[in-house]
């Protein structure tokens, strides 16, 4: 009925007013990261939480109408974590939920798309990890050569960072601002300041809640020790090694987006299951109650449980018949459950742990025990997948896993109608390296381009090692045209790095092929696999250190020679 | 009962006061009064004279239900329809604010270009 004037006229006046909302929504996101910049971990932070949750719950309100349908769903999932929370009559946040917090927070600012989202259906591609806002390090350092050399280096691993002179600059700068690591010279002035002896004398550092790494010429006793006392996460000799040294950094920046721990509770007592899981989730994991029992496997096929807490005994079915049932499936042969129960006869626990179970937790548990039991087994758990399916030196996907990757990503593609793009790269010249320099030191650029390629690429993208030199990477729902840039960035990155052996610097480039499924709709995995083999072979005889992709046969113009 | 023409929307925040207004008046063609307050909405409410009320639950001062209590003090408007408007829309919650005398509730984020629509619905399934 409206003319097309006028439905121009309000989608304007609409463009508008979502333009005023995109306007003040950073000052929004700020004011709720300086909220939880005020969280201590302690009962006070109740008040704090308040806000916050307030503000959530306006923002989960708000956003859908102005086309940030992302942003309501994010918000409202925070406001409710944090309404879970305040339940707890302890409240105690530990660290690692309140970085996750701030986080998710700063995540916010990432789901605001750049045009209106209609509909709850979306496909806005995950950001690439390089745009999002880099880890800052702060890197105290007096020797003006060895922290220029160290900031380029770190910086190519996409790191911000700045350099301080001494402590004292360090203390002046924290006032206001927090590093997320810091990488400390135990040696200051030619050894006239020793960095330990200054931070224990320094409250203000010692309160930062990010990790910390020295770097040091001795390799003396007391140092290690006082490096210890002040919580460093690693310890670095010089001359340094720093491809180990970032290996170690994006390692600590891992564990923190490590995702959060699933626990699944079944118990027939609905408060005791619901204290539980609030517990639980105060504590930073996510956990769930399982409704009925007969959805156990349905519940653990979706949820995917890295713990399963099983009452012993429920009116319908046992305990020990529901782990009977979970350990029939081959696929969760190795799930842990542990069974909860008022059970104190020793022989009747063996008897039930006989029956597929791991473990046994006598109630009433204390809350700190059930949180501590859960998180250590399954940390335990994560670290066994880490050794079955990961290659040791980087970490990465094995060969089998990541072919395994490849050809369930490419049906995946073809079912949901979105590309896949596939990205085989390989070191150049890698036999040199390890024939001059040893194989200690072909390892390291190794390392190197596996850290690259996990910073790089989105959380979402698998990367895996398939050969000695030879790396495969998966980016699902990615064309080409989005994946050339961030592979030529990797490209450019891994060549700018500098390698060092006995005083020798050397440097070091990669060649990829890439295929996308978009270009071979009929084609599987191995067969997707083997286009980019053939790409990366072209990348190489044009000379390495580029990139090729794969197009069916008649090959079009390649203007390179 | 009459058709739907005269609404009062009670909202504290300006952003989405623009929005709402513009989905009740451009798009769904009716009368529309906003009000910041519940205070405001107390004061200014009977004057207007609504065919019905659009209340956020979340605001400072006087929230949605302690804004609808004192909106039904109001003898000429005791029987005008009442709906909250809230990001919280669990069943429970929704019975919770019909218990307290609302008509419905309105999810929110609203949709601007249906906002009307569902107004209209509300409206009708209370004439």
């Amino acid at each position: 009925m409206t003319s097309a004037g006028a439905e121009q006229a309000l989608k304007d006046r609409l463009a508008q007013l979502r333009a005023r909302y995109l306007e003040h929504l950073p000052d929004e996101l700020a004011a709720l990261s300086s909220l939880q910049g005020r969280l201590a971990g302690k009962e006070q932070d109740r008040e704090v939480l308040d806000e916050l949750q307030q503000r959530l719950h306006k923002l989960a309100g708000s956003g859908g109408s102005f086309g940030c349908a992302s942003l309501s769903t994010a918000a409202r999932a925070l406001e409710q974590r944090i309404g879970d929370w305040l339940q707890v009559r302890e409240l105690a946040l530990d660290a690692p939920t309140r970085r996750s917090l701030a986080n998710e927070l700063a995540a916010l600012a990432r789901t605001v798309p750049e045009s209106p989202e209609r509909s709850a259906v979306r496909w806005v591609p995950e950001a690439w990890s390089a745009t999002e806002s880099a880890m800052a390090i702060w890197l105290v350092e007096d020797d003006a050569e060895l922290a220029r050399q160290l900031k380029q280096q770190l910086e190519s691993f996409n790191y911000e960072v700045r350099v301080f002179k001494g402590i004292d600059a360090l203390r002046r700068a924290v006032e206001d601002q927090q590093p997320d690591l810091l990488l400390v010279d135990v040696m200051l002035e030619d050894g006239r300041e020793n960095a330990t002896e200054r931070l224990v004398d320094c409250p203000q550092v010692q309160a930062l809640d990010c990790p910390l790494i020295f770097i040091s010429v001795n390799d003396d006793f007391p140092s290690r020790v006082r490096a210890v006392q002040l919580g460093a996460q690693g310890y670095f000799l010089k001359p340094l090694d720093v491809p180990r040294l970032v290996s170690r950094i994006s390692q600590i920046f891992e564990e923190r987006h490590a995702p959060a721990q699933r626990v699944l509770i079944v118990d027939d007592d609905a408060d005791l299951a619901e204290h539980m899981r609030l517990v639980l989730t105060a504590a930073g994991m996510e956990a769930r109650v399982l409704d009925a029992p007969r959805e156990i496997m349905d519940t653990i096929a979706a949820f995917r449980p890295e713990l399963v807490l099983m009452d012993l005994y429920m009116p319908e079915y046992a305990g020990t018949d529901l782990a009977g049932v979970i350990r029939q499936h081959e696929a969760y042969i190795h799930l842990p459950i542990v069974y909860l129960s008022a059970e104190t006869d020793i022989e009747r626990q063996i008897e039930a742990m006989g029956r597929g179970a791991d473990d046994f937790l006598t109630k009433p548990i204390s809350d700190l025990q059930l949180v501590a039991a859960a998180r250590s087994r399954i940390a335990r758990a994560r670290q066994l997948e880490e050794r079955i399916s990961k290659d040791s030196l980087t970490g990465l996907l094995k060969h089998a896993s990541i072919k395994e990757a490849a050809s369930r990503e490419v049906l995946r593609a073809r079912r949901i109608g979105r590309p896949v793009t596939l990205a085989m790269l390989d070191i150049d010249h890698f036999k040199r390296v390890n024939d001059t320099y040893g194989h200690a030191v072909g390892d390291v650029v190794i390392m190197s381009i596996a850290t690259l390629l996990r910073q790089r690429l989105r959380q979402s993208d698998i990367i895996g090692r398939y050969g000695g030199e030879e790396f495969v990477a998966v980016l699902p729902e990615c064309e080409a045209e989005h994946a050339r840039p961030v592979l030529e960035e990797v490209r450019r990155n891994f060549a700018a790095l500098e390698f060092n052996h006995q005083g020798e610097r050397f440097g070091s480039t990669i060649s990829i092929g890439m295929v996308c499924s978009a270009d071979y709709p009929d084609q599987d995995g191995p067969e997707l696999l083997v286009a980019a083999d053939e790409a990366l072979y072209r990348a190489k005889r044009g000379g390495r250190d580029q990139i090729q992709q794969a197009f069916p046969a008649p090959a079009p113009d390649v203007t390179d020679c | 009962m009459s058709e739907l023409q005269r609404i009062l929307y009670v909202e504290d925040e300006p952003d989405i006061q623009a929005v709402a207004e513009l989905a009740l008046e451009t798009v769904g063609g009716y009368t529309v009064k906003t009000c910041a307050s519940g205070e405001e909405a107390v004061r200014d409410a009977e004057a207007f004279a609504p065919d019905l009320i659009l209340l956020d639950v979340m605001m400072p001062g006087m929230d949605g239900p302690t804004t609808l209590e004192a909106l039904r003090g109001i003898p000429a408007l005791a029987e005008v329809p009442v709906a909250f408007m809230t990001a919280k829309v669990q069943p429970s919650e929704i019975a919770h604010y019909k218990s307290l005398g609302a008509r419905d509730v309105i999810a929110k984020p609203f949709d601007p270009m249906t906002l009307s629509d569902e107004v209209r619905r509300i409206w009708q399934g209370a004439a």
